[in-house]
């Protein structure tokens, strides 16, 4: 018998509740390359995407260049577009960034006339970094509150969890953010540094300058968490399986998370992947309050910079970081869930 | 004593308080060391290379690498002829009647890589802004072209003599030279390296340029300047929140704020929240002014350009959309921030500048002389960029527009756009903010106001205006030449060529331990950080 897993984000072939054929690792590698296949696809569709509609935007460099001058001169302008490539038809452009990614080369950034790859490599880890950060603080805060507030269901503490975490859906984690700072400053006249501090150097400052706006941001994914954890508990708990546990005297934190928190966990853990996912492109304005130099605050400026070779190249980072996080929770259905199992 | 005398004894301690809280502070003995947290308010637009760009963004964190051949004195608040002083000319002579300029550069000035500076690098510079046929460099883009139009020939007799030919005589040359936005390159780099860092003369080098996130220069130790800079490095960090930026100032992780970015509002909150903050207020040379498309109806017609600036409370602008944080005044920084302002009871005269409620009238006539009125209202679009103060702007001027009877819609425009809609004249009205690279009417009144000029986005054009800005420019008495800057922004306005709304004042804020740092009355010139000193 094989039974349809549902609340899970990957796309193509998903995996399914199966009996446990002497196959299963030829049917996980089969599965696996299935979806990176499909991946290459959608990054290929997500390239003409992003290509066509940056072209679409209003302007290019060249009109913000000479915006900072103040004047337009048409000649000149025409003489830097030729310079940067942009007067050739567009499908050429394309063709040639496609040439660039295939050959490890992501272009020059028109902004700074240096190598793209130059100027977004030390961004990845910073965004990777807090993205991480935020994803643990949201499992730390919302996974156990999720889980107490199941058990206590309709008592004080459940309703003041739910109100706490009906609190972090409802602030926005760039307003969170904005108050941490504010908040600070006037009751401390501290902030963290203003430029990266990177661990090496002093790891007690980078860790605050981290951790703050991961804080802001885990918050409000742990609310989330909170409410997918409580409602997958609350159904579980009322399982069979996990009422003869309790008859067979088992211990209260057995049965909590040995046997109804593992079954429960998959919806939770596919919210995760989402988090995860929308953090690392949707940190900008988390970026920009505590001033941290990642991906989403430096794709803001590229993006009314035009600085196509920049925005191209950071849309598809985020593209294939979405891409594979949703595999990794795919994957992780089948270490969580021994009866999950790919099929072919 | 008698209570005269004490009447007088207070008066003078008064002046005499007023007289030394005004002046900047020189007394203490100068300590050196230290690095200066600078605020930036964006990424440097074109890296270090100012003669490629027209926004403050880059020409403060580019100023400290360059010197100028002469420069604003930058202990002096209010920047004019006798403000002017010597950088990397020593002095200098005008000779056959304001003719020729001639510059005696400083001896033994090394660029920042070794070579040594020379008469070469001034000619190479200078030749390559006015795109001289013999010129050895190019610039990408040249906004300042226009400065140096009546430079004839620059002539380096030897590594030490600069002599600048004009076609005719024109005192300002000397005050376009002095602004932020003329630094000498070396003749050895190519101008398109500044982009990505600076090779200058000048007090600090370039260390370190952390993309979106900071600028890092350090002290030269070769500057000709012996004992300068005081200040071991400046870090200029990029802060592109506002909250961010100001928490950032009061925490301390800045010292100085941004030129230009202060407002009114911001500096009242700032010295609540950290009284010791000094703040001072200057002016900008920033000023809002109204784009009215000359060259199309219904602005063609000169009565319905000046029933607009009629309509237009310039007093009720500066209150509502600045909180009294502007001054008003004509095409001239007014004074006593600009030395060139229209007199009060000479701007009071001017169409929008008296009585609102008389100006409303007034605008109601020539609008109904110019066939417009109730049954047959004037329509038009207002144009302006997508940015807060600029969409406040137009507002209130739609708003303004409205007790008139004329409806105005909003266009709001992205940034892309904007400079390429002004300069084809694809508008109707449109609300602009110019700052001006040097309060100096040849400076302005070229490149706004004159026919042709690619920043002439109004597109007005009047032969007896150019007369009169031809003349003032060669007026060597400086009272004669005031008189005729004077009646040429009567003229301006009269002919609602491109009507002021408000001139921009900054409130400058800084920590009290940073010395020797004075802003102007103008945001390009005091960026060098040249006798800056922190006294911690």
């Amino acid at each position: 018998m094989a039974r349809q897993v549902t609340a899970q984000p990957g796309g193509g072939r998903r995996p399914v509740l199966a009996p446990s054929p002497g196959t299963a690792e030829h049917a996980t590698r089969t599965y696996i390359l299935h979806r990176l296949g499909i991946a290459v696809l959608t990054l290929l569709g997500m390239s003409i995407v992003i290509f066509v509609l940056l072209r679409f935007a209003p302007g290019n460099i060249v009109d913000i260049l000479f915006s900072t001058g103040g004047y337009v001169s048409e000649s000149d302008k025409a003489a830097i577009m030729k310079e940067l490539g942009i007067d050739r038809p567009i499908w050429v452009q394309y063709v040639d960034w496609l040439r660039e990614i295939v050959t490890g080369d992501l272009g020059k950034s028109y902004r700074y006339d240096l190598p793209a790859w130059q100027v977004i490599k030390p961004l990845i880890p910073v965004t990777v970094e807090l993205a991480v950060l935020s994803t643990l603080i949201a499992i730390a805060l919302g996974v156990p509150t999720g889980v107490i507030s199941a058990i206590k269901q309709d008592s004080m503490l459940d309703y003041v969890l739910r109100v706490i975490s009906l609190a972090g859906l409802s602030m926005p984690s760039f307003w969170l953010g904005m108050v941490i700072i504010l908040g600070l400053v006037a009751w401390v006249g501290w902030i963290p540094p203003v430029t990266l501090v990177l661990a090496s150097e002093d790891f007690k400052i980078h860790a605050v300058q981290f951790l703050l706006p991961a804080f802001a941001v885990g918050y409000r994914s742990s609310a989330l968490i909170m409410r997918i954890t409580r409602s997958a508990m609350l159904e579980v708990l009322r399982e069979d399986y996990v009422r003869t546990a309790w008859a067979k005297g088992q211990t209260g934190r057995v049965v909590i998370w040995r046997h109804a928190l593992k079954n429960a966990i998959l919806p939770v853990v596919t919210v995760i992947g989402i988090e995860f996912a929308f953090l690392i492109g949707g940190l900008v304005v988390t970026e920009t309050v505590f001033n941290l130099p990642g991906v989403a605050r430096f794709l803001v400026q590229a993006i009314i910079w035009r600085d196509y070779p920049i925005v191209q190249n950071l849309v598809m980072f985020t593209a294939i970081v979405v891409i594979l996080s949703n595999l990794l929770v795919d994957m992780m259905y089948g270490w969580l869930d021994p009866r999950v199992k790919y099929a072919d | 004593m008698s209570p005269s005398r004490v009447v007088a004894a207070v008066s003078l301690a008064v002046v005499l308080a007023v007289i030394v809280a005004g002046t900047p502070a020189i007394s203490q003995t100068p300590k050196s060391g230290g690095v200066l947290n600078a605020m930036q308010r964006e990424d440097l637009p074109q890296g270090f290379s100012i003669h490629e760009t027209a926004t403050i963004s880059s020409v403060f964190p580019a100023a400290p690498c360059f010197n100028n051949l002469v420069m604003y004195d930058p202990m002096k608040r209010v920047e004019s002829l006798d403000t002017v002083i010597g950088e990397l000319a020593e002095k200098w002579s005008w000779q056959d009647n304001y003719r020729n300029l001639v510059f005696f550069l400083r001896k033994g000035v090394k660029w920042h890589d070794g070579q040594p500076f020379s008469s070469k690098d001034v000619k190479y510079t200078f030749d390559m802004i006015r795109e001289a046929k013999d010129a050895q460099g190019k610039l990408r883009l040249n906004p300042r072209k226009d400065w140096y139009a009546n430079v004839d020939t620059i002539e380096a007799p030897d590594p030490h003599t600069v002599i600048f030919h004009l076609k005719r005589p024109q005192p300002s040359l000397l005050l376009m030279l002095a602004s932020g936005y003329s630094p000498v390159y070396p003749a050895h780099v190519a101008a398109a390296e500044m982009r990505t860092r600076c090779v200058g003369t000048g007090p600090f080098k370039f260390k370190e340029w952390k993309r979106g996130e900071y600028v890092d220069l350090v002290k030269n130790p070769d500057y000709f300047v012996k004992g300068r800079p005081y200040l071991d490095g400046i870090r200029y960090v990029v802060i592109v929140e506002r909250g961010t930026k100001y928490a950032a100032l009061q925490a301390g992780r800045l010292d100085i704020t941004f030129p230009g970015e202060g407002t009114k509002t911001i500096a009242d909150q700032v010295k609540a929240a950290v009284p010791q903050i000094k703040i001072e207020t200057v002016g900008q040379t920033v000023v809002d002014n109204l784009l009215v498309n000359n060259t199309k109806p219904p602005f063609n017609n000169v009565k319905a350009r000046l029933a607009v600036s009629l309509a237009i409370d310039r007093r009720a602008y500066v209150k509502a959309v600045h909180q009294g944080g502007a001054a008003v005044g004509a095409s001239m920084q007014p004074k006593p921030y600009g030395v060139w302002g229209l007199m009060e009871k000479d701007l009071n005269a001017l169409p929008g500048y008296g009585k609102a409620a008389d100006d409303k009238a007034k605008a109601r006539k020539l609008f109904a002389e110019a066939g417009y009125g109730p049954q047959n209202p004037l329509k038009i679009e207002m144009a302006t960029r997508n940015i807060p103060i600029y969409v406040d702007f137009a507002s209130f001027v739609i708003n303004e527009l409205k007790q008139v009877g004329v409806e105005a819609t909003l266009k709001q425009v992205d940034t892309a756009q904007w400079h390429p809609l002004a300069t084809r004249k694809e508008y109707q009205l449109g609300a602009n903010l110019t700052g001006i690279g040097a309060d100096d009417p040849d400076a302005n009144f070229y490149e706004n106001f004159a026919c042709g000029s690619p920043r002439n986005y109004t597109g007005y054009c009047d032969e007896q205006v150019m007369k009169m800005i031809d003349q003032q420019s060669q007026e060597i008495d400086a009272k004669k030449r005031q008189q005729m800057v004077w009646d040429i922004q009567k003229k301006l306005e009269e002919d609602g060529a491109r009507p002021s709304m408000s001139w921009r004042l900054d409130y400058v804020m800084q920590w009290p331990y940073v010395r020797n740092y004075v802003p102007h009355n103008n945001i390009y010139n005091y960026g060098r950080m040249q006798e800056v000193w922190l006294d911690k």
